[in-house]
């Protein structure tokens, strides 16, 4: 029963790919193009017109957005999913987590493609590889089961209040700010700053920027911190959907 | 061996939200439903227009849990005959054989054994690793039921479709699934058509409003069932 629905995860994830490929002239040069965009737009309005006196503001920008990305196509299309198959599910037997795991899984693949890339330029930049990139898999092993937690969240509830769908693209904007994505947290006064610094994502963007631009190590007890969350999150989040399971199919088409 | 039913429900009751909203009222698809499934049956479920008889389908397929009564089942497998399950229009046949498959319930496995055969029944060559978005809507009802005939549940759900395509594709795929109904195996099968029901079934049980009215030989139920019929047209 768990082998199958592992096969089913992993090809249904090949498929999706797949036909995202098949959907577009470009196809996966798409997944470098989409957010080398949005850094231009970034890089334009915050260093180019509001000239921020951050330095490296590229790498620092690089950095941030590709780990916010990789969170955000994770929450909004694993959110969606259940919502989505909505008609799948009426016909077949299936538990429903594999919707959104097939989407998270899909972004991971497409995010660890931009990880590569992100590397190159990082060298060629001169950040060179360092100790300290030991601890880059476990701070990203981190940020999956966070995404993943979200993502389970959204896609469990958003079948029954689809009105979420508005709110989730506003809420992520935000959150993408608070995040110190685009421009550093350490101008934010400190009681303030402490706060900021509870957003889980915060905190990985931190910790992978300090990994890959400074040689640093993590912050440990933050990160502890974090993982604690994730895994909450995660647990609830499965535990929800388990819960709601035998209710999907009832819903109205 | 014989003894206990493959499936059996006791006053079950289905109820679906009416809207999305907390609090939405509920309706009741199946009421009051009762009947069992012995291994080899080939029941037929007769009723009009929304008595519940997809509902129905849809429970014993164990895709529905009942919000009442009691629904006793032995480990066996139990299969809606469902066509183009999951098909992504930018993949393949070959790869939408293979998700259709899985998500049906085979293992990757089973599926890939089974690609040769899906190829051959279906008749599509070369087409089978052209996106399905090229097909012909015959190619698509050719390919769609060679993949759900390779599911070969111990209990058979027939929601209306006994045979798809042209005329050529429908009697070979009647054929089939024909040859697969009276070769043994346990078959729910709903259907508007007497002729049908009285072809594949060898019992029938009634469903009106959602309560299982009548179970029993086939002529018996569908006499009682037309004759209840004509008297609520008079």
């Amino acid at each position: 029963m768990r082998l199958h629905l592992i096969e089913l995860t992993l090809f249904a994830t090949y498929a999706e790919l797949r036909a995202e490929r098949a959907r577009s002239y470009l196809g996966v040069l798409w997944w470098i193009i989409e957010p080398a965009m949005n850094m231009a737009v970034y890089y334009l309005v915050f260093a180019v017109i509001l000239k921020t006196s951050q330095a490296d503001y590229v790498p620092f920008l690089l950095v941030g957005l590709a780990l916010w990305q990789w969170f955000k196509s994770c929450v909004s299309h694993g959110g969606y999913a259940i919502w989505q198959q909505l008609p799948l599910i009426r016909q077949v037997k299936v538990p429903v987590q594999v919707f959104p795991s097939v989407q998270i899984l899909a972004d991971t693949m497409k995010f660890l493609f931009i990880l590569a890339l992100l590397l190159v330029i990082l060298w060629s930049y001169g950040y060179a590889p360092n100790r300290a990139y030991l601890a880059l898999p476990l701070v990203l092993l981190v940020e999956l089961v966070f995404a993943a937690g979200a993502a389970y969240l959204v896609s469990a509830a958003l079948p029954f209040l689809p009105d979420l769908r508005f709110v989730i693209e506003q809420v992520l904007q935000v959150l993408m700010f608070l995040s110190g994505v685009v421009f550093a947290l350490d101008n934010v006064p400190q009681p303030l700053r402490g706060i900021f610094m509870l957003n889980p994502i915060a905190v990985l963007i931190d910790a992978g920027r300090g990994i890959l631009m400074h040689g640093r190590w993590p912050n440990w007890g933050a990160l502890g911190i974090v993982t604690l969350i994730a895994l909450a999150m995660y647990a609830l989040a499965t535990l929800l959907l388990a819960r709601l399971t035998p209710r999907y199919v009832k819903l109205p088409t | 061996m014989n003894a206990a039913p493959l499936i059996c429900l006791e006053n079950v009751g289905v109820a679906f939200n009416a809207r999305v909203a907390v609090g939405a009222p509920r309706f009741w698809a199946l009421e009051d439903v009762s009947l069992t499934l012995d291994r080899g049956d080939r029941l037929g479920v007769v009723g009009r227009n929304g008595a519940g008889k997809s509902t129905l389908l849809r429970t014993l397929a164990g895709i529905i849990t009942p919000d009442r009564g009691r629904i006793a089942r032995a480990p066996v497998t139990c299969q809606l005959l469902s066509l183009a399950v999951g098909f992504m229009p930018h993949l393949s046949g070959r790869d939408n054989a293979i998700l259709s498959g899985l998500l049906l319930g085979l293992r990757r496995r089973d599926i890939e054994g089974r690609l040769p055969a899906i190829l051959e029944f279906s008749e599509l060559g070369d087409f089978f690793e052209q996106p399905i978005s090229t097909y012909s809507t015959g190619m698509m009802a050719r390919l769609a039921f060679s993949v759900a005939l390779q599911v070969e549940p111990e209990v058979l759900l027939i929601d209306e479709i006994l045979s798809v395509g042209d005329a050529d594709f429908a009697q070979k795929s009647g054929a089939a699934l024909r040859a697969r109904i009276h070769g043994g195996t346990t078959v729910v099968f709903v259907s508007h058509s007497d002729r049908q029901i009285r072809e594949v079934c060898d019992r029938a049980v009634w469903i009106e409003h959602g309560r299982s009215v009548m179970q029993g030989g086939v002529d018996e139920v569908l006499k009682a069932y037309h004759a209840a019929s004509r008297a609520a047209a008079a």
